[in-house]
């Protein structure tokens, strides 16, 4: 039985957990990889990382603020389209299809296209917006703006996604409730509130537990689009380890930074799950 | 104890904001809704073909002028480090998915079919390690990889991957199996076949529905994946994502072969999306 | 409180009618039940007088109000489904509160009235727990609860009972039928168990692919079939059926077949002799075959030899193959001694022998 487990745990214990203590070891020793002396000096990295303002004041809340509004707005997006693709309608075949889209394309290439949509002169929407009478807005040199389309890339990517889930969710709902609930009077938004939305719960739990741990590390769409730019204004949390290890060179403070993400997330996501565990429960 | 009978008052919510409006005019709204939706998700993809199929001159207004051209796909096919970065990506997915899922269907099946201290922390194991950001152990994997001389190599970057796959698929894995009912194994056993023979000649069969899906997506994904390539890989074994990234953030102006690029990095996802989306929704509900 | 008329009532899915020409009317406060095979369109008759289903071809009227285009919350009745449905997610209170509070009622009467309903099903000490902490039977009365807060005009029951295990199913059974007692409504309860439809209804409707076969109190149904499917579909075991040949002998009609001979009793008589020398079904159920010789000679005995018994406890039933057919002879005496292929006399109770044509299937009567 173990022979089963064997091959994974072994994949597993050598690209995974072993270079995650090899980084915790590198983030004790000065490991710069232009100058590898390193030398062991203990917790200086994180002093470094916890004190530096950009990490502090830009790079966490940037990451949290794109965790949380990623997953409502495709939380709520994604509930809608579902809610329409539940109702037969002309055509309903070809949305279906389309929703897929963003799934299966590369999150590199979506990057691209908006960016390239988006583009300060020549983008297709930027001319369209600028047509429309809106104030030109510098999408990809202001810090808001980018970051904006940040979220909105994420939400594209992943609104189907909530979709598709929740349609399944959605189809698998008994019907009587609902036929109960057209007796006892109950109005399309009440029966919403008060028995559909009750009944996908455990589903949407879950969705929005995944999709919060996966959107802690967005790294693709915020590489392409910005780079962490307009001046490290936009960075996330695996943009600036990366950042700090590849361009800066400093790779010490990158696994420090990394490893501190880790840390983060293993308490967010434990904490996560605890509260899943306690909102399933009460939601039975 | 009796009550009086009493009249309810009957329910009778007026027409809705859009019936009272114009009637009829909720469904052109829901009309319009289907529309914008359409709209949001083709744009950008259409954006972009019909970018690639511009010549240079006429790239920055896509939407005036007539003439089309496939000059850009002959240019970029031309240049080797593209067709390279291709046939690498396509290897990566190919031997990924593979490995994956030999690797991860017999953990899947133990996490499903068995209960007991290794299972119980085995499920914990992936668990945690599904939470930890790929940043975190990426960055020390280069380290590793240098070190075994194995970076910018097929295996330098195969392993990695498979050791991310391990944690989600054997979870997706335990539901595929979840689902199967244990009894038909069971009757297997009673009818001479050996606890291998049931799994792999009962259950295996049964499951092939829900790993068809997850290899399609499974390659998809490998495909796509950008972080490991960018970070794994440099000259000798580039891969499409991270050959596409330095065009966009390195030389950032010939839209019309980055957009030629894309599209040809997109085609599996084109491909997947209109032929195999009854796998795609099987794999993604799971 | 109210009657309910369906005139010619008809459903069909795309092209494909699944009930025909419907007509019934049902009295203030009559309790009556729809009962048929599964597929027969009980559930789709029901439905369409709840509104849940639209009504393809003529008229269903609620006191007086045809409420064809009403919604269902509009046409005051209310359902009890087979799996409950109730709202997984609320407490009990609040799903015999949901119904209300959708028609603005204010707090007060709904804690009466919820309070009138729990006295009533016994259900006050589980008012605050979730659906999933109660048993079927529970669940099932918070459902009947859900109805009687509201008051309605009519009461609707999709086979309720069929989701219990069979003890708690006779003992629902017998609360229902207090529960009508209590509360006086206009009642169409859907099942396809005989026993609930003979137990329960002040009329039955036997209903079979979409058509009615016969409307009536549940021993007219029981006594006087119309056609042999509803012969065979009310009573347990099923009535016994063979096809005889009419033949005159010394003056007296008898029905023939092989093994069998049986002398039709006088009031028969005449509605058979249309039918000639023509063969038709002979029914008796198997209550009206008894094991011996009768007290007189009423030329209805035969012989037969025993290839089936089934001990009950009881009664003992038996089965013995006359005409090629198997015929069962029930509610014989547990305790006689019988022995496997031994041949045994029966006699059949005249004043119960049925008559079907062998075309049509129709009673002849
Ligand atoms: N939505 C539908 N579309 C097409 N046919 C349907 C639909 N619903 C029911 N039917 C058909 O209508 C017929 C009557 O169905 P109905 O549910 O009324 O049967 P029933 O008498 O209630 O049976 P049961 O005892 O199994 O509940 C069946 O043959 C069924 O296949
Ligand atoms: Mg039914």
């Amino acid at each position: 039985m173990l022979l089963l487990v064997a091959p994974a745990a072994l994949v597993l214990v050598c690209f995974q957990i072993i270079p995650i203590f090899i980084g915790m070891n590198a983030s004790f020793r000065d490991w710069s990889l232009v100058n590898p002396a390193k030398t062991w000096i203990g917790l200086k990295h994180y002093r470094d990382v916890l004190s530096d303002p950009v990490f502090l004041y830009t790079v966490l809340p940037n990451t949290f603020m794109l965790m949380v509004s990623s997953v409502v707005l495709s939380l709520a997006s994604g509930l809608g389209l579902a809610l329409l693709l539940n109702k037969p309608f002309f055509g309903r075949p070809v949305v279906r299809t389309v929703i897929l889209l963003p799934l299966t394309v590369a999150p590199v290439i979506t990057a691209t296209m908006i960016r390239w949509s988006f583009n300060d002169q020549f983008g297709v929407i930027t001319n369209l917006l600028s047509v429309l009478g809106f104030p030109e807005i510098g999408w990809l040199s202001d810090k808001w703006p980018s970051f904006s389309l940040i979220i909105l890339t994420d939400v594209w990517i992943w609104a189907p996604w909530f979709t598709i889930i929740i349609l399944a969710a959605l189809q698998g709902l008994p019907r009587e409730p609902f036929e109960a609930a057209q007796i006892d009077a109950s109005g399309k938004w009440r029966t919403f509130t008060h028995i559909t939305l009750p009944m996908l719960k455990p589903v949407i739990i879950v969705c929005v537990l995944i999709r919060s741990i996966d959107a802690f590390r967005t790294f693709d769409q915020v590489w392409i689009l910005t780079g962490g730019g307009p001046a490290r204004e936009t960075e996330v949390f695996s943009v600036y380890a990366y950042v700090e290890a590849f361009v800066h060179l400093d790779y010490g403070k990158g696994a420090a930074a990394a490893g501190l993400g880790a840390l983060i997330m293993l308490v967010v996501g434990i904490g996560l799950y605890k509260l899943v565990n306690r909102l399933m429960e009460v939601s039975r | 104890m009796t009550v009086e009978p009493f009249t309810l008052p009957i329910a009778r919510p007026g027409p809705t904001m859009f019936e009272r409006f114009a009637p009829g005019a909720w469904r052109v709204f829901i009309g319009l809704v289907i529309v914008a939706v359409l709209m949001i998700f083709i744009a950008p993809v259409a954006i972009l073909i019909v970018t690639s199929i511009r010549p240079a001159s006429g790239i920055y207004y896509i939407w005036r002028g007539t003439e089309f051209t496939l000059q850009n796909y002959v240019e970029v096919l031309q240049q080797p480090q593209i067709l390279h970065a291709m046939f690498n990506s396509f290897v990566m997915a190919t031997l990924a998915t593979v490995v994956s899922l030999g690797v991860t269907v017999g953990s899947g099946y133990m996490l499903s079919r068995f209960t007991g201290r290794i299972q119980k922390t085995w499920f914990a194991t992936i668990y945690v390690f599904r939470t930890v950001p790929y940043i975190s152990f990426v960055l020390p994997l280069y380290l590793v990889t240098t070190n075994l001389r194995i970076y910018d190599t097929y295996l330098g970057l195969l392993l990695p991957h498979i050791a991310v796959h391990v944690c989600f698929f054997s979870w997706l894995m335990k539901g595929f199996f979840d689902s199967i009912n244990p009894s038909m194994e069971h009757a297997a056993l009673i009818d001479g076949c050996t606890r291998w023979g049931a799994f792999r000649r009962v259950a295996l069969p049964s499951a092939m529905p829900g790993i068809a899906a997850l290899s399609i997506l499974s390659w998809l994904w490998t495909w796509n994946e950008f972080l490991f390539a960018l970070i794994l890989t440099g000259q000798r074994t580039p891969m499409i994502t991270s050959t596409m990234a330095q065009f966009v953030t390195e030389t950032g102006t010939e839209w019309n072969l980055m957009s030629a690029t894309a599209v040809l990095a997109m085609l599996p996802a084109l491909l997947v999306t209109i032929f195999g989306q009854k796998y795609v929704i099987r794999g993604l509900r799971m | 409180m109210a009657e309910v008329i369906l005139k010619s009532v008809g459903k069909a899915y795309g092209s494909h009618p699944v009930v025909h020409d419907v007509s019934l009317t049902i009295a203030d406060n009559e309790f009556v039940v729809l009962v048929g095979p599964s597929g027969c369109g009980k559930s789709t008759t029901l439905r369409m007088v709840a509104g849940l289903e639209s009504i393809s071809s003529g008229t269903i009227q609620i006191g007086n109000k045809v409420v064809n285009d009403l919604p269902p919350k509009d046409r005051d009745i209310a359902m009890v489904f087979q799996n409950y449905a109730l709202y997984q997610h609320m407490t009990v209170y609040d799903n015999l509160a949901f119904g209300l509070r959708n028609r603005r009622v204010d707090e007060a009467t709904i804690k009466k009235e919820v309070e009138h309903a729990t006295n009533i099903l016994g259900l006050a000490p589980l008012l605050s727990r979730k659906p999933f902490q109660l048993s079927g039977g529970q669940q099932q009365r918070v459902a009947l609860g859900r109805c009687i807060v509201r008051h309605p005009q009519v009461f609707l029951f999709d086979e309720p009972l069929s989701n219990l295990d069979a003890k708690l199913r006779a003992q629902m059974r017998i609360e229902l039928k207090a529960l009508r007692e209590r509360v006086a409504t206009t009642s169409i309860y859907v099942t396809h168990d005989q026993v609930e439809a003979m137990t329960l209804g002040d009329r039955v409707v036997v209903m079979k692919d979409g058509y009615i076969q016969q409307v009536g109190t549940p021993l007219d149904i029981y006594n006087r079939p119309k056609n042999r499917f509803v012969a065979s579909f009310m009573g347990s075991p099923a009535m016994n059926f063979i096809n005889v040949d009419l033949i005159e002998e010394g003056g007296r009609t008898r029905a023939v077949a092989k093994d069998l001979s049986i002398a039709v009793p006088e009031r028969q008589v005449a509605s058979l002799s249309g039918h000639g020398n023509r063969s038709v079904i002979l029914g008796i159920r198997p209550e009206h075959i008894h094991l011996g010789a009768p007290a007189e000679d009423l030329g209805t005995t035969f012989r037969g030899e025993l290839t089936v018994t089934e001990q009950l406890g009881s009664e003992l039933v038996v089965g013995t193959k006359v005409a090629d057919t198997l015929i069962m002879a029930s509610r014989i005496a547990p305790e006689t001694e019988l022995k496997l292929h031994e041949h045994a006399p029966f006699w059949v109770d005249p004043k119960a022998i049925h008559f079907f044509d062998s075309k049509t299937e129709a009673a002849i009567r």
